[in-house]
């Protein structure tokens, strides 16, 4: 599975860090946010898929 | 959809400030985005209003066509636009009533003080300031959940914010909360907007004493030293973004945390299960920001024709976009109307969407876990005396509580370096 946000659509709601905090961190300028890798590791698949699905901006893609 | 209904020729009867709306509204919003989820009213001169998820976020996702911009002249008090609806003849908000390229300029000068590492550096206060003022009134067993606890740490958190002296809390505290539930055709109304005024008086004084004094880490001192985009600011826009900041920052954690305590004070097992998992707590806060989104919806005003959910709307027309709504959407929420701690994903809007996404998002988040824990360590058990509560009688700019007196078993006070 690979997983990018979307920086042209992420405007830091924050919910990816709530959801897969070990996948997503926020910015200390702006609050948006970066993935902390491209290809994710198994155990944490679900909450990448979560925080996926429970963000606002629909700005994190997944790829299965 | 309900062919028709909606349109300009056959409008709906609806008006989100009436007593009404506030008594019913999530029936009125189930209905109205069942039938025409996006439909024109004909009162305060005629607005579309927006109630499903998918019209909201398409709505709220493009500035250009659907702008924020406010003027205002203070001279004639008259002007246009503006995420009001009336249109408030004040100053506008910055950077919350601006469009790109200003809005550009205004949210990024500002945006770093509302990052969630520089919201951090803010946790300790919001903690002793919620030990303090539960020192003031744990002995006595009762106070005014609203007036004395949830409306006045976010106030301290944000004058600690701004640069603003703690001892004058009181008068920081009570007229932002006033301010939002008196009709403005209420007798004491001008002395609330004479309180309000000044809150932005004493904002104004203490910016022009932090420019002459070494830059301090404070917003107002950060305002006074700090350029944006190679010039000074000028005091009007010193006062917008103050405006923004400080109405933003207020009254809508004290109602969301207000609802939530209430909520948690009828339903004893969930209060029990956030107790016994602290860890659930951060996502029982966003299912509480959904089904009580404090800002119930805003408006935007639309540069050019564009058609959305069927309904044609015209350069000039403006648009309410309601929040509330869009969060209890059965498209996008399964069972919308319960209190869910551990839904799968939660992707309220309650915090807006798109370029203004709310920029106190970190703040409201940590108040609210300041103020819970302080509550869950301290006064575990609380009524509510619903004789004495009352909600807003207008929900639609905020939707919260007015008073709300609980009693509760004494406790002693802890120590704390603040006594107020």
């Amino acid at each position: 599975m690979k997983v990018t946000v979307l920086r042209e659509r992420c405007v830091g709601q924050g919910m990816c860090v709530l959801y897969a905090p070990e996948a997503f961190v926020q910015s200390d300028e702006d609050g948006c946010a970066e993935a902390r890798f491209r290809d994710v590791p198994k155990e944490q698949e679900d909450a990448v898929r979560r925080a996926a699905d429970a963000c606002p901006e629909q700005a994190i893609i997944v790829v299965e | 959809m309900t062919e028709g209904l909606g349109t300009k020729s056959n409008p709906i009867a609806f008006d989100h400030e009436s007593p009404e709306h506030a008594a019913n509204w999530q029936e009125e919003f189930r209905e109205l985005r069942g039938k025409c989820p996006v439909a024109w009213t004909n009162r305060h001169g005629g607005y579309w209003l927006a109630t499903s998820y998918d019209a909201v976020v398409e709505m709220a996702r493009n500035p250009e066509t659907f702008s924020s911009e406010k003027r205002f002249d203070p001279v004639a008090g008259t002007g246009t636009g503006g995420i009001t609806i009336p249109f408030t003849p004040i100053p506008r908000g910055l950077p919350v009533e601006a469009d790109p390229p200003e809005w550009n300029a205004m949210r990024g000068y500002i945006n770093r003080r509302f990052a969630p590492k520089a919201v951090d550096g803010y946790r300790q206060d919001a903690r002793i300031f919620a030990t303090a003022l539960l020192n003031r009134v744990i002995e006595s067993g009762e106070m005014d959940l609203v007036n004395d606890f949830t409306g006045p740490v976010p106030a301290m958190v944000t004058m600690k914010l701004m640069g603003l002296p703690l001892s004058e809390w009181r008068e920081f505290a009570d007229p932002l909360h006033t301010m939002v539930f008196t009709p403005k055709e209420a007798p004491e109304y001008p002395d609330v907007v004479a309180a309000v005024d000044w809150i932005f008086r004493r904002c104004a004084e203490e910016f022009g004493r932090y420019k002459g004094l070494p830059e301090q880490d404070n917003l107002l001192s950060y305002f006074a030293h700090q350029p944006v985009e190679g010039r000074m600011l000028e005091l009007d826009e010193v006062l917008s973004l103050s405006n923004n900041i400080i109405i933003g920052g207020v009254d809508t954690t004290t109602a969301l945390t207000s609802h939530a305590l209430e909520y948690l004070a009828r339903h004893p097992g969930a209060k029990a299960r956030l107790m016994n998992n602290p860890s659930l707590i951060p996502f029982a806060r966003e299912e509480f920001l959904r089904v009580f989104t404090p800002i119930h919806c805003l408006a935007r005003n639309i540069k050019q024709d564009a058609t959305v959910a069927g309904r044609e709307l015209s350069e000039g027309d403006r648009v309410m976009l309601a929040w509330a709504a869009a969060n209890r959407d059965p498209a996008i929420f399964d069972k919308p109307d319960e209190v869910l701690f551990d839904r799968g994903s939660n992707r309220h809007l309650a915090f807006g969407s798109g370029i203004h996404r709310c920029i106190g998002s970190s703040f409201a988040r940590m108040m609210f876990e300041e103020m819970i824990a302080q509550m869950f360590a301290r006064i575990p058990e609380w009524e509510v005396d619903y004789a004495g509560a009352r909600r807003y009688r207008s929900v639609g700019t905020i939707n919260g509580w007015e008073a709300m007196p609980i009693r509760f078993p004494p406790g002693p006070k802890v120590a704390c370096d603040l006594e107020i």
